[in-house]
């Protein structure tokens, strides 16, 4: 857990469309809170950058490249948006996702850890390596 | 389908180690494939460097007394494997970007497009109940 990682990390919003049953003021209150976070990890030099996504999209998958309607959904939550954290430790960028306005609402946050390089090449290596063993 | 938006469009890898499965040759194939469509679009200018994901990580959820779960989004099947910014301004245009990806070569990939946002999804909530609330 306690791994540095220097490519920074990146944290992804996960939800079903919870804020429909806030009221208005709720609403502002999360959304302020949401982008004052946003401005606080920018002003900290701990966050690079981030964006919400529009609700909708499309699938391409397999050899024949068949597009379909909507994002990936899982129990309904799709991701909503994302930041990239410039922080060196997975408990670092734990710690902020703790902080997110949406957790109380049902929001999940997955933190994961930006690669050097293409996991594909790690594997090619560890292939190598086994060729070579 | 044909709207524009200059935000720009996210691309996501959706991928289960499916790659584990091609041989060394095949693998060395793809890679090189693939660095070759990202590279070709960054020198167009219609991405911008992406990210690779490492396959391990942690999921928060829940409120004041927040939950810590080891590794990628639990549920998630189709983990995401990397992102990709793109820099264009249609999704037909996103949609060919992504059809064009070496790994779909492979059954076992998929890639989500999603146009990316000018404001908080909530901002946008707000405003069409404001708009409703306006014309009723």
């Amino acid at each position: 857990m306690s791994t540095p990682n220097n490519n920074g990390y990146l944290i992804i919003f996960r939800s079903a469309e919870w804020y429909k049953g806030l009221s208005p003021e709720q609403m502002q209150q999360v959304a302020d809170n949401w982008m004052a976070w946003f401005n606080r990890l920018k002003d900290e030099g701990k966050c690079a950058g981030g964006n919400p996504l529009e609700r909708e999209g499309k699938i391409v998958s397999g050899a024949n490249r068949v597009v379909s309607d909507g994002p990936f959904a899982e129990s309904k939550e799709t991701i909503g948006g994302y930041f990239l954290l410039t922080v060196n430790t997975l408990e670092e960028a734990v710690s902020i996702a703790k902080d997110c306005p949406g957790l109380p609402y049902g929001v999940r946050v997955e933190v994961r850890p930006i690669a050097p390089q293409c996991p594909m090449v790690d594997e090619l290596a560890s292939k190598e390596h086994l060729a070579h063993a | 389908m044909s709207e524009s938006n200059k935000n720009g469009y996210l691309l996501l890898s959706r991928t289960d180690e499916w790659y584990q499965q091609l041989s060394h040759e095949e693998l060395q194939q793809l890679l090189a494939a693939n660095k070759a469509w990202v590279g070709q679009l960054i020198a167009a200018g219609r991405a911008r460097p992406g990210v690779a994901l490492a396959r391990s990580g942690a999921t928060v959820f829940g409120g004041n007394k927040s939950v810590v779960v080891d590794g990628p989004y639990a549920e998630s099947k189709e983990a995401i494997g990397g992102t990709l910014v793109l820099d264009v301004a249609t999704l037909e245009e996103a949609i060919a970007i992504a059809q064009a990806c070496p790994s779909l070569r492979y059954d076992y990939s998929a890639i989500e497009i999603r146009p990316i946002s000018n404001e908080c999804p909530l901002e946008a909530c707000m405003r069409a109940r404001e708009q409703q609330l306006a014309t009723a």
